[in-house]
């Protein structure tokens, strides 16, 4: 990394990705070892024009610190501060944009796995209202650490493995592209064509199929599609997250049946690593959560509250994704799940439904976690209100014409 | 002493005798970027004694030195609302507070234009003095050993070395060398408490300093009383505001400070500013001149922020027995140097040494900035109201 690939993941970060605004308070939210990008990314907001960077350091020791010896009953509570100040960047119109890539991975790691299910930070529920009611101008960004490097590289030495992720980060931000604005565009079209496509075939339920899997999830009467380029209830655009590669609706939380096996490891936002899930639903609950490893946090998770074992989003990617070609499992879901197709469980996407009468159905939870499902050998068909099955994807290959056509 | 020893002692010192965090409270930390280590031992320290949430702030200079470098002239004083709410919000959960001090990136902020610096006083928040008056939080300022702290100190020692020597005098000064340091605390208070008490009863009209530099004359309140380490809030919690503590305080008649002073050890102001070779000439309570070798703009600038920036809000006697005056070493940090020697604050006083009466009068400031002007050639004379001049320090040694 030089300082220039720095200043230019921080400058996509800012200009792209929250896409800041001369006059905006931007709140960032970093861990404490990933300071050096967070100055970046505040000089690189301030050169925009924003009138206030306001840094949050977020420390995963701090947290284990808390997991490991304090009071049973105070493990969820949260001082009131936390979610008013992110309520108040809403009211403030403000950009935020959230650096992801553990610093510390396995940072909970020998602690009480239902304990740590207990303690959600530095994830605030807050935070999916000012999403919902698109006040703010976000963006999730990842920066590369020594550590997390270690975790995708074992097999490399403590420089390559950085090095490396380095690389590859660069790559799939499209700023290896002469022009990275350009790049982005045109990919961002082509899951636009695909989103309408989706919409005009009007599916009853989507039905994924491969090894492990078997899974119908019912969508409401007017789910739509959506791909991650935005605009806020004020007009400004911008890009949830940096790579983005997906498309994806929020489906009925009542009409999910079978089985389904991750195809990923996913890291919870604390850093427990989740291995080998499998889950299978009945009637669209979660009844059953097994994990070759971390399955206990996540069982902690999905018990937190009544939507938290019901599913919030499905996601479809296709094979022509940059992160799904690399390989690389990044024990990062911001990049993992845009390698692959997946599903939430917890939090809908209330703008996902058109119908004000649907609004009330999608599902709603304090947590949103995304599971990775998707591989070439698992099919993804559309299933109509008639029962005619129409193929989506096949071998990671989008099946719907209307996607092809510019 | 291993580094681990050291971190976990100070944390513990912070918790149990510095802000004496109770069960069930939620404990706010402030910190600066590079002092992670403390801030973790004393979230473990303060979860062991069954504190609800700990709340550590870390705070990022280079950040700020990018919004002095970059930002809009006419936004660099603005603070978001939630700042502010956050400090309020403290004292209506009674929480308990844990300041981490001591340099970190000293170079961070140099070499900015001083004006621009001025305007910005981040970490620093005037609700702060609101509950620190309302007395409503169990709070502590402890030492963070760092290496950038080090090298600051003893740039003419190796690294390792400048470490290691830094650790052992915050060892000391702490009273971690004791074989129980929360009891030999106990023990200074309540010397520092009986001293205080003394010099209330002389009730004296003003105090005369004098020595190299310094011919100044400070009018007291007629209810002017001494205070000293501890402190009791509201809900009868003792703590010790700062820790390592070896000074007597009251706040001033901010109208009566006539005269000129020069300051004995270097400051450091809440943002890293150094400031050298202070000298200032009050009349009638007015700072009118502010010279300096080095850092005056900056702090010119903070002296003329409001109102009561430019008058005295205290004046502290730190004796000869202090441990930390002892070391003649320069901490470049006003928590260490003020406890060195007699010292002076420009800006908001303290409404709980006066009684009813006189708190109007007490000074009112969105600053506060300790400035030390006593070394062992300063004699501090009191003045009583008919006129008679009683040695308090002479030598810096006690004479009451």
């Amino acid at each position: 990394m030089s300082g220039d690939d720095l200043a230019r993941l921080a400058e996509l970060a800012v200009a792209v990705g929250a896409n800041v605004q001369p006059g905006q308070v931007v709140g960032v939210t970093a861990e404490y070892d990933q300071h050096e990008f967070a100055r970046a990314v505040a000089a690189a907001a301030y050169r925009r024009g924003a009138r206030f960077v306001d840094v949050w350091y977020f420390d995963p020791l701090v947290k284990r610190a808390r997991i490991a010896l304090a009071g049973e009953d105070t493990l969820d509570y949260v001082p009131p501060w936390y979610g008013e100040r992110v309520l108040s960047l809403g009211r403030e119109r403000a950009a935020v944009i959230s650096i992801r890539g553990s610093t510390v991975p396995g940072a909970l790691d020998g602690l009480d796995p239902a304990r740590a299910g207990r303690d959600q930070l530095p994830f605030l529920r807050e935070s999916m209202t000012v999403i919902n009611d698109r006040s703010v101008n976000w963006t999730v960004v990842a920066y590369p650490s020594p550590a997390w490097a270690r975790l995708c590289f074992p097999e490399l030495s403590e420089d390559e493995a950085l090095a490396r992720l380095w690389r590859e980060l660069l790559h799939v931000c499209r700023l290896d592209e002469p022009d990275p604005l350009a790049a982005w565009d045109e990919r961002l079209d082509v899951l636009a064509r695909t989103a309408r496509a989706l919409d005009a075939a009007r599916f009853d339920a989507v039905h994924l199929e491969g090894p492990g899997t078997d899974l119908t999830l019912g969508l409401l009467p007017s789910s739509t599609w959506q791909m991650a380029r935005w605009e806020t209830a004020g007009g400004i655009r911008h890009l949830p997250n940096v790579p983005t590669e997906e498309v994806f609706t929020t489906p009925d939380p009542e009409r999910v049946d079978g089985h389904v096996r991750s195809t990923r490891p996913l890291v919870l936002a604390d850093g427990t690593v989740v291995r080998g899930i499998e889950i299978r639903f009945e009637g669209g609950r979660a009844v059953e959560i097994r994990a070759d490893e971390g399955g206990g946090v996540l069982q902690g998770r999905a018990a937190i509250d009544e939507g938290a074992c019901r599913v919030g989003e499905l996601a479809l990617v296709d094979r022509e994704s940059r992160i799904g070609r690399l390989g690389t499992t990044f024990f990062e879901t911001l990049l993992d799940e845009n390698a692959a197709s997946h599903i939430a469980l917890g939090a809908g996407i209330a703008f996902a439904v058109a119908d004000e009468a649907d609004r009330s159905r999608v599902n709603t939870s304090a947590i949103h976690i995304d599971l990775m499902v998707g591989s070439p050998e698992v099919d993804v068909t559309g299933i109509t209100a008639a029962g005619e099955r129409v193929p989506v994807l096949r071998e990671g290959a989008w099946q719907l014409p209307a996607v092809h056509e510019a | 002493m291993t580094d681990r020893g050291l971190v976990d002692r100070l944390a513990e010192l912070a918790v149990v005798v510095g802000a004496n965090v109770q069960a069930g409270q939620v404990v706010t930390v402030g910190a600066n970027i590079g002092q992670g280590k403390l801030a973790r031992a004393i979230a473990e320290q303060a979860y062991r004694r069954g504190a609800r949430f700990v709340d550590v702030s870390y705070f990022d200079p280079y950040v700020k030195r990018a919004r002095i470098e970059l930002a809009a002239q006419d936004t660099l004083d603005g603070v978001p609302s939630w700042y502010r709410a956050r400090v309020r919000a403290l004292a209506e959960t009674r929480s308990a507070r844990i300041s981490l001090a001591g340099p970190t990136e000293p170079e961070a902020l140099r070499g900015l234009d001083p004006d621009r610096l001025g305007r910005d006083q981040l970490p620093w928040l005037n609700e702060w003095m609101e509950v620190i008056q309302s007395r409503t939080v169990n709070w502590t300022v402890v030492p963070c050993p760092t290496e950038d702290w080090a090298r600051l100190c003893f740039p003419e020692l190796p690294e390792p070395a400048a470490v290691e020597r830094l650790r052992r005098e915050i060892a000391h000064v702490c009273r971690l060398d004791e074989p129980d340091p929360a009891t030999a605390w106990r023990a200074r208070a309540a010397e520092l408490g009986q001293v205080g008490a003394r010099v209330s009863e002389l009730r004296l009209d003003a105090l005369h300093l004098q020595g190299p530099g310094t011919d100044l004359t400070i009018g007291l309140l007629p209810s002017s009383s001494w205070l000293s380490a501890k402190a009791t809030t509201v809900d009868g919690l003792e703590h010790l505001p700062n820790v390592p503590t070896e000074e007597v305080f009251t706040s001033p008649d901010p109208e009566r400070v006539d005269g000129h002073v020069r300051s004995t050890r270097p400051l450091v102001l809440a943002d890293g500013t150094l400031v050298r070779g202070l000298e200032v000439r009050f009349e009638r309570g007015r700072a009118v001149a502010i010279e300096a070798d080095e850092g005056a703009a900056v702090l010119r600038g903070r002296a003329v922020q409001d109102e009561g920036a430019g008058r005295l809000g205290e004046v502290a006697l730190v004796d000869r027995s202090s441990r930390v005056g002892r070391l003649e070493t320069v901490f470049y940090e006003t928590l260490l140097d003020e406890n060195a020697a007699s010292h002076l604050a420009l800006g908001d006083g303290f409404r709980e040494a006066v009684d009813e009466d006189d708190a109007a009068r007490v000074n009112r400031s969105g600053i506060h900035v300790d400035f030390m002007v006593g070394c062992a050639e300063l004699d501090v004379t009191g003045i009583t109201r008919d006129g008679r001049r009683l040695p308090l320090l002479r030598d810096g040694a006690w004479q009451i």
